[in-house]
């Protein structure tokens, strides 16, 4: 317990230092911190001035290294999902770097059974994740000094804010409650190109979703083998953007992959009615009608497959060619 | 046991491991191929995808994984994670850090600063 709390007043002496150092590079005009201002000039319409998400479990980091794996552990199991850090750190920690890459942040999300989404590069971002709900991960550099000369790089887990008091609550390595400015914040977190992830149950759309980005995040889970999980996520996708390609795919894939024949040709009969140029759609559907038995529609699906051409012509005449070939049915 | 009950066991082994990294059918065309015209990325290339993940399963097993692990590590991300990681690994960010060393590491940096500025 000692080792603990010298370990917490080493990293408040440095968030201390770190601040002091701010400072005096600030007064000398070296910094310009673009997003608190802008959050100062013209705070955020509709976004509650202060929240703090009590109930996020802390996952302490008691270990050297391991704050990839406690701040993933943190979210995790915010999103309902029964995580510590012994059982992400094999996930995710990688021992010749001593640390935890950012993609694998994302993939060990996936295989959490979690939908991973990369935030837009703001703070006002995070600020809409927590105030709905959602704590984040973020990555900061810990040096003041040059990136390329030693960076120290850190996972955090932000679960408030205040914005009168202009200040940060975060969840980080062996400390509960973080609790910083957001210049010293936006300081920290910029050499990482303001990265933040957010991990979400399946059918949870984020708050701050942009549609090609969650839709790809969506797809990353279905590709990462969590089938069920995906096909939740599509609907949820598709019940805010019906008419997007990736989750009309997506979702017809998910439901061929899960053995449901009937609601894999619904998906796709519309993925061809919303997106009527994408010869993805009417090349799979007539591979699940040929499935089904019904030869004739599939065989018309599959020949305006070919007919709009693109990047899967190939692909497309060889499910001609098959339906083609298969004996019709008596 | 018998040998033969061996031999079967590692056939059916064999078609699993050929078999399972195709989780849609041939003749279907995967979501993936959708996300990457969507990103207006240069056609999607089954081949340079399966190298580029090979290359940074490899690169992990180096860094201290089993090869278990490693490949699946990789299989749970993307074609563009991958493409990121492949030759990369050891200068991307990995976060580390929880506390020890970098205070110290700071006032190393501000005695620099300071005997900097002083000579100056």
């Amino acid at each position: 317990m000692s080792r603990r709390t010298a370990r917490q007043a080493r990293v408040r002496a440095g968030f201390f230092l770190a601040a002091a150092l701010a400072s005096i590079l600030g007064l000398g005009g070296c910094i310009s911190l673009p997003q608190t201002e802008a959050l100062r000039a013209k705070p955020p319409a509709g976004l509650p001035l202060r929240v703090e998400l009590t109930e996020v479990p802390f996952h302490s980091q008691d270990l050297e290294f391991l704050c990839g794996p406690a701040a993933l552990a943190t979210v995790i199991s915010a999103a309902g999902v029964p995580a510590t850090i012994e059982s992400i750190a094999p996930l995710v920690y990688l021992p010749g770097r001593e640390g935890s890459l950012q993609a694998e942040m994302l993939g060990a999300t996936r295989r959490s059974g979690l939908v991973a989404y990369t935030l837009a590069p703001q703070l006002e971002a995070v600020l809409q994740e927590v105030a709905a709900g959602t704590p984040v991960v973020v990555l900061v550099n810990l040096t003041l000094s040059p990136i390329w000369l030693f960076p120290v790089w850190h996972y955090a887990v932000v679960v408030g804010y205040d914005l009168e008091r202009e200040r940060i609550v975060a969840r980080s390595g062996p400390i509960k409650r973080e609790d910083i400015s957001f210049g010293l914040f936006e300081f920290l977190w910029q050499d990482s190109d303001h990265w933040s992830m957010v991990a979400l149950p399946p059918g949870r759309v984020p708050a701050t979703a942009r549609e090609p980005e969650f839709a790809a995040a969506v797809a990353a889970l279905e590709q990462a083998g969590r089938q069920a999980e995906a096909r939740e996520s599509y609907r949820a996708l598709l019940a805010r953007w019906p008419d997007n390609l990736v989750g009309l795919i997506g979702l017809g894939n998910v439901e061929y992959t899960l053995k449901d024949m009937a609601a894999a040709e619904r998906a796709f009969r519309r993925a061809s009615e919303a997106q009527p140029q994408s010869a993805i759609a009417f090349n799979n559907l007539a591979h699940v009608l040929a499935l089904l038995g019904r030869l004739a529609d599939a065989e018309s699906a599959a020949r305006t497959a070919v007919a709009l051409g693109g990047p899967t012509l190939p692909e497309a005449r060889k499910t001609l060619e098959a339906i083609l070939a298969s004996p019709a049915k008596p | 046991m018998s040998t033969s009950f061996f031999r079967l066991i590692s056939r059916l082994l064999i078609v699993c491991l050929i078999g399972l990294p195709f989780q849609v059918n041939a003749g279907m065309i995967g979501t993936d191929s959708v996300v990457s015209a969507a990103q207006a990325q240069v056609a999607r290339n089954a081949v340079a995808s399966f190298i580029s993940r090979t290359d940074v399963a490899g690169q992990l097993q180096a860094l201290g994984l089993t090869p278990e692990s490693a490949k699946e590590r990789v299989a749970a991300l993307t074609d563009a994670e991958v493409a990121k990681l492949a030759g990369q690994i050891d200068s991307l960010p990995a976060g580390a850090k929880s506390s020890t060393g970098w205070a110290v590491l700071l006032l190393v940096l501000l005695g620099i600063l300071i005997y900097w500025s002083v000579k100056k």
